[in-house]
């Protein structure tokens, strides 16, 4: 039996910052995203492009993908495969609009089937970006408890699966 | 790094507002098994018009509890956990204070045992 299709992960949110102020900082590469559980991107912006966010000494690398469609500031389209626990990739898609309080922010994350390990705790996990995204860009700050498990992940990663290591991602050529 | 006041929306009125409803939440419960095209909807409300729907469906996107996406001709209308995301973290994370001191508590813990090289 083929796996059966979930449906799409779909969250919102309008953050009081210009749109370009966003793209820059969902797009940064070079220093660590906070709202993006304290990663490091890497990223081609070109379709076909390859994307990685990284633990901050890029020693591990939690998601491996591939763009496959951007136009900035509005949209970036790219495939998802999560290290920890690697599957069949899905389709994460950032959706930026200009608005009068300044920018609504729509992340789709697609392609789940009954196949997919939990993937509700993806979806989780974007509604709590998007949160992390707007505390960061509007005042400048996340809260001192995400600091906290930060800190407390930092500690672990040696703890992490091997599929986890950069070298595994470099031989998997994700 | 620019700095605004908090939100004015930091109260979630609207959200609020759009949970006070029975037909809302009800909609909200359908929404919460995948999204939902405005006609999907209205046939699960037999007592309700279409209009009536669609002025509840109003509401919750006010609230930027629902977030439609078109597809083709139909509207599909998605279920945005954000919102809810939000009341959680404001007025129910204070509990998980305990969590976060018997973190900071087993760090203590660890740095202690590098330093005596355990």
């Amino acid at each position: 039996m083929p796996p059966a299709p979930l449906p799409d992960a779909v969250c919102s949110i309008v953050i009081r910052v210009p749109i370009e102020t966003v793209w820059n900082e969902i797009t940064k590469t070079g220093s660590v995203q906070r709202p993006l559980y304290n990663t490091l991107l890497d990223i081609d912006l070109t379709p076909g492009g390859r994307l990685r966010y990284s633990s901050p000494d890029r020693k591990r690398v939690f998601i491996a993908g591939e763009v496959l469609e951007v136009d900035p500031p509005r949209l970036l389209k790219h495939t998802y495969l999560f290290a920890m626990k690697p599957e069949a990739a899905t389709v994460v898609t950032w959706e930026l609009t200009a608005v009068p309080e300044g920018t609504r922010v729509t992340l789709r994350h697609a392609g789940w089937t009954d196949a997919h390990t939990a993937p509700e705790k993806h979806a989780a996990g974007w509604t709590e970006i998007l949160g992390l995204l707007k505390s960061e860009l509007e005042t400048g700050d996340i809260p001192a408890k995400t600091k906290l498990v930060y800190r407390m992940q930092g500690l672990f990663l040696w703890a992490m699966p091997k599929t986890t290591k950069a070298s595994y991602a470099d031989e998997q050529g994700w | 790094m620019q700095r605004t006041r908090p939100d004015a929306s930091d109260d979630l009125d609207d959200v609020w507002r759009a949970l006070s409803n029975a037909v809302r939440r009800r909609i909200l419960d359908l929404l919460v098994e995948g999204p939902l095209t405005t006609g999907d909807l209205s046939e699960r409300f037999p007592d309700l018009s279409r209009f009536a729907v669609m002025q509840h469906l109003k509401v919750l996107e006010q609230a930027d509890l629902v977030v439609p996406r078109r597809s083709g001709r139909e509207r599909h209308n998605y279920l945005n956990p954000v919102p809810v995301q939000r009341i959680y973290e404001r007025w129910v994370c204070r509990y998980m204070r305990p969590w976060t001191d018997a973190l900071t508590s087993l760090r203590h813990e660890m740095e202690q045992r590098e330093a005596q090289g355990a």
